[in-house]
C-alpha cells in the first residue's frame, strides 16, 4: 500500500512518533497478557502499559552521585531516538516505508543494536556492583545474537539481490514465504529478535533474582520509563521486520496486523516455555548452533544463486 | 611508586533487600568475572527473641508462640514443642491424636515442597513452573484451612493431643485433593526430570557428594539428595509415624536435580500418607489431660520439618513455664553446604543453590548469644526488650 504522508507527519505522529509509541504500548500489553493467560494468570488490563509509563514519567529521577549525570540523562533518549528512527525505514503498518534508500537494512539493523549498546553503556555508568554485572551481560549477550541475527536478516535480502528494506518487502510478496525456503534463517531472527530484547529465556541480563534489574537497577522515573518504551517500539519494529522478511512481505495493514500478532504469539509461547539461560550457555547456544545453522543457510542461498543459472538451461526453465 | 596492587576484589552483595531473598539475608559473594571465588553469610536479621519469649510464658501460652516461629512449616514447630512437653509431663497423646498430628505434618510437607518447586523455578528464572506449582499449592492450602480453619498458623496442637478431628466430607475433600495433586505432581517431575533448559540450570550444579554432606552437617532434602540415608521419620518414629511408617527417599546424585527429585518423591510419599491416614484413622479421644505445672527435667524433641531435621531442647524447672527453650532449624545446618557449594560456580547459579537447600531464615533467627569475653551475660526477657530497642533506636 502507497500513500505519501507529509514527511513532518510521518516524522512526529504516523506511521512514527506517537502512533508508534501507543503502538508498542499495546504490544507490551499483548505480550504480558498472552504470558500470563499462558502461565495460568489473569495478567494486566488493556491500559497497564499506559499507566506503567505516566507513572515512570510522574515520578522523581534519581541521578546516582557517582555518574556521569549527563550521560545517564541522554542514554535513555539516545536509545528511544535511535528506535523511533530506525521505525522509519521499516513498512510500518504495512505501509511503504517513510524513508527508504539502498542500504537502509544496515542501518535499522545497526539502529536497533543502538538500544542494547545504549543500556550496556548506562550499566557501566553506574558504580553500581548489579549494573556493572547487568551491563557486561548486555554486551556480551550482544556479541553473541548479533551476528546470527544480521545473518539471519541478510538471508532474504541476499536471495532477493537488495539491501533495501522497502524493496525486499514488495518482492517477498511474490515468491514463496522465505519462512518455508529459509527455515533456519526465520527461526534464527525469531530467536535472535528475543534475544536482542532480554525477553526469558534470555533475560539474563536482567535477571532479577541474580542481579536486581541488571543495567537498569539504578535507573528510575523518567529514564527507565522511556527505556522500556524504547524497547516496546524496539519488540515492534523486530516483528515487522520479521514478518516482512519471512511471511511473505506486508502489503496491508491488515496484512501487518495479523502477521505481527502470530509472530508475538510464538514469541509469548517461547518465553513461557524456557527457564533461563545462564550467560555462558546463551553465548554457548549462539556460537554453537544459531551462527552454523544460518551460516550453512547463507552458503546455500549464495551457491544457489551460482548454481541457478547453470540448472536452469539443463531442466528448461 | 612502590605501592604494591592487590588484584582488586568484586563484591557482589545480596541482601538483606533482593528480589531473590524472600526473606531477609546477607551474602557477600567475591566473583571474578562470572565465577564466584568465595561466599560468606551473615544472618540474624529477623531475630525476634523467641526462645527467651518461651522463658515469660507458660507452656500453653508458649505452644502459640512456637507455632510462629516460621510462617511454612508452623505446625513441626509446634508439635515438636508438644511432644517436648509431653514427654516432660509424662504424658501421652492418645493414638488418634497422634495421627492427625502426623496428617497435618504431612499435608504440612505438601503445600511446603511444592512452594519450594515454585520459588527454586522461579529463581532459576522459569517463572511458567512458579505459577503452576503454586497455583497446585492452594489446593492443598484449601485442604488445610478445611480441616483447621486456617491457612497457615494451623494450630492443631495443643499440649496432651490435638483440637481438631476429621469427619467424612473432609475426608473426601482431602482423597480429592492428594488424587488431583499427584496427578499434577508427574507432570511437575517430568519437567524437572526432562526439560532441557530446566536441566541446563540443575543438572551436576551444586554437586555435593555423600562425605560432604556428611561432613558439612547437611540434614533433610538436602542431604537426601547426596545420598544420606537420614529421615527423624525413620530414623526415631514421633507421633503417628510408628503406626504410619514413611518410607526413606534418597538419591545419590548430589546436585539440584537431586534435590529437585527427593522434595517431587516426597511429595508422593506424603500424598500416600494422607490417605493411609485418613482411611485408617484409629478411634478414640483426641487429647489427655495435661498438667500445668511440668516436673522438672529436660529433653530432646526431634521432628522431621520439610526442610529436615529440627531439634528442639527443653528444660523445665516445675512451674508452669519452660526454663529454657532451645531451637535448632534445619535451615542452620544447611547454611555451611552452600557456601562451600557456592564456590566455583557461576554468579547465575547463586540463587538456585541457595534455594536448594529451602533456606528459611526466620527459622533460623532466634537467639544470638551475647558472649563478649569472660563475662558471659544472662539476659533477662526485659533486659533483651530494652537492648532491642536501644539498638533499632
Amino acid at each position: 500500500m502507497n500513500i505519501s504522508i507529509n514527511p513532518i507527519v510521518a516524522l512526529l505522529i504516523f506511521p512514527g512518533g506517537l502512533c508508534l509509541l501507543a503502538y508498542g504500548l499495546v504490544y507490551e500489553f499483548v505480550d504480558r497478557k498472552l504470558i500470563a493467560r499462558f502461565q495460568n494468570r489473569v495478567g494486566p488490563r488493556w491500559f497497564q502499559p499506559l499507566a506503567d509509563f505516566i507513572k515512570l514519567l510522574a515520578k522523581e529521577e534519581i541521578i546516582p552521585a557517582s555518574v556521569n549525570a549527563a550521560l545517564f540523562i541522554v542514554l535513555p533518549i539516545l536509545a528511544l531516538a535511535a528506535a523511533l528512527t530506525a521505525a522509519l525505514y521499516v513498512p510500518m503498518f504495512g505501509l511503504q516505508p517513510a524513508y527508504s534508500f539502498s542500504g537502509d537494512l544496515v542501518v535499522s539493523l545497526y539502529l536497533l543494536s543502538l538500544m542494547t549498546l545504549c543500556i550496556g553503556l548506562a550499566g557501566a555508568n553506574t558504580g553500581d556492583r548489579f549494573s556493572l554485572v547487568g551491563a557486561t551481560r548486555a554486551l556480551t549477550q550482544l556479541f553473541s545474537y548479533e551476528a546470527p541475527f544480521l545473518l539471519a536478516m541478510l538471508g532474504p535480502a541476499i536471495a532477493l539481490g537488495t539491501w533495501n528494506i522497502g524493496t525486499i518487502n514488495s518482492a517477498a510478496a511474490h515468491s514463496w514465504w522465505f519462512m518455508i525456503t529459509q527455515p533456519f534463517g526465520f527461526l534464527v531472527a525469531l530467536i535472535g529478535l528475543m534475544g536482542k530484547l532480554e525477553l526469558p529465556p534470555f533475560d539474563a541480563p536482567e535477571a532479577e533474582t541474580e542481579i536486581v534489574a541488571g543495567a537498569l537497577t539504578e535507573y528510575s522515573g523518567r529514564g527507565l520509563g522511556i527505556f522500556h518504551i524504547g524497547r516496546d517500539i524496539e519488540l515492534v519494529i523486530g516483528l515487522t521486520m520479521i514478518s516482512s522478511f519471512y511471511m511473505g512481505g506486508l502489503s496491508s495493514p491488515l496484512d501487518f496486523l495479523w502477521k505481527t500478532l502470530v509472530l508475538l504469539l510464538v514469541t509469548a509461547l517461547l518465553q513461557s516455555l524456557f527457564a533461563r539461560l545462564r550467560i555462558d550457555q546463551t553465548v554457548g547456544m549462539w556460537w554453537r548452533v544459531g551462527t552454523i545453522l544460518v551460516l550453512v543457510q547463507l552458503l546455500v542461498i549464495i551457491g544457489g544463486q551460482y548454481l541457478a543459472p547453470l540448472i536452469k538451461p539443463l531442466i528448461g526453465g | 611508586m612502590e605501592t604494591k596492587h592487590e588484584p582488586e576484589k568484586f563484591i557482589v552483595s545480596i541482601g538483606p533487600q533482593h528480589p531473590a531473598l524472600k526473606e531477609p539475608g546477607h551474602f557477600e559473594f567475591t566473583v571474578d568475572g562470572e565465577v564466584v571465588t568465595n561466599a560468606t553469610a551473615r544472618l540474624g536479621f529477623v531475630h525476634r527473641g523467641m526462645e527467651k519469649g518461651t522463658e515469660a510464658r507458660n507452656y500453653v501460652q508458649d505452644l502459640y508462640l512456637m507455632e510462629r516461629v516460621c510462617g511454612i512449616c508452623s505446625h513441626v514447630h509446634a508439635m515438636a514443642f508438644a511432644l517436648g512437653a509431653e514427654k516432660l509431663a509424662g504424658v501421652q497423646a492418645p493414638p488418634r491424636a497422634q495421627a492427625i498430628r502426623e496428617l497435618v505434618a504431612e499435608l504440612e510437607r505438601i503445600h511446603s515442597h511444592l512452594l519450594w518447586l515454585g520459588v527454586a523455578a522461579h529463581e532459576g528464572g522459569f517463572d511458567t513452573l512458579f505459577m503452576f506449582s503454586w497455583r497446585d499449592r492452594e489446593t492443598v492450602m484449601d485442604l488445610l484451612e478445611l480441616i483447621s480453619g486456617n491457612r497457615v498458623n494451623y494450630s492443631a496442637n495443643v499440649l496432651g493431643g490435638v483440637k481438631i478431628d476429621i469427619n467424612d466430607t473432609q475426608r473426601d475433600a482431602l482423597h480429592k485433593g492428594m488424587d488431583f495433586l499427584e496427578e499434577r505432581t508427574h507432570h511437575y517431575m517430568k519437567v524437572v526430570t526432562e526439560d532441557e533448559t530446566f536441566l541446563g540450570r540443575t543438572r551436576n550444579i551444586g554437586l555435593m557428594t555423600k562425605a560432604q554432606a556428611q561432613l558439612l552437617g547437611a540434614v533433610g532434602p538436602t542431604a537426601r539428595a547426596s545420598g544420606v540415608k537420614f529421615d527423624v521419620r525413620v530414623d526415631s518414629p514421633y507421633a503417628g509415624y510408628a503406626d504410619f511408617p514413611v518410607k526413606l527417599i534418597t538419591e545419590p546424585a548430589g546436585d539440584l536435580e537431586a534435590r529437585f527429585v527427593v522434595r517431587i518423591n516426597e511429595l508422593y510419599e506424603s500424598y500416600r500418607l494422607v490417605r493411609e491416614i485418613i482411611d485408617h484413622l484409629p478411634e478414640g479421644e483426641l487429647s489427655v489431660r495435661m498438667p500445668r505445672r511440668i516436673p522438672e527435667g529436660e529433653t530432646i524433641s526431634r521432628v522431621e520439618a520439610p526442610r529436615g531435621e529440627l531439634l528442639y531442647f527443653m528444660r523445665s524447672n516445675g512451674t508452669d513455664s519452660p526454663d529454657r527453650v532451645k531451637v535448632r532449624t534445619p535451615s542452620l545446618c544447611n547454611w555451611a553446604s552452600v557456601l562451600t557449594l557456592a564456590v566455583g560456580h557461576k554468579l547465575a547459579d547463586m540463587p538456585m543453590i541457595l534455594a536448594g537447600i529451602d533456606p528459611c531464615f526466620s527459622c533460623n533467627d532466634r537467639m544470638v548469644t551475647v558472649n563478649r569475653g569472660s563475662n558471659a551475660e544472662n539476659w533477662s526477657w526485659e533486659d533483651l526488650r530494652k537492648y532491642g530497642i536501644a539498638y533499632y533506636k
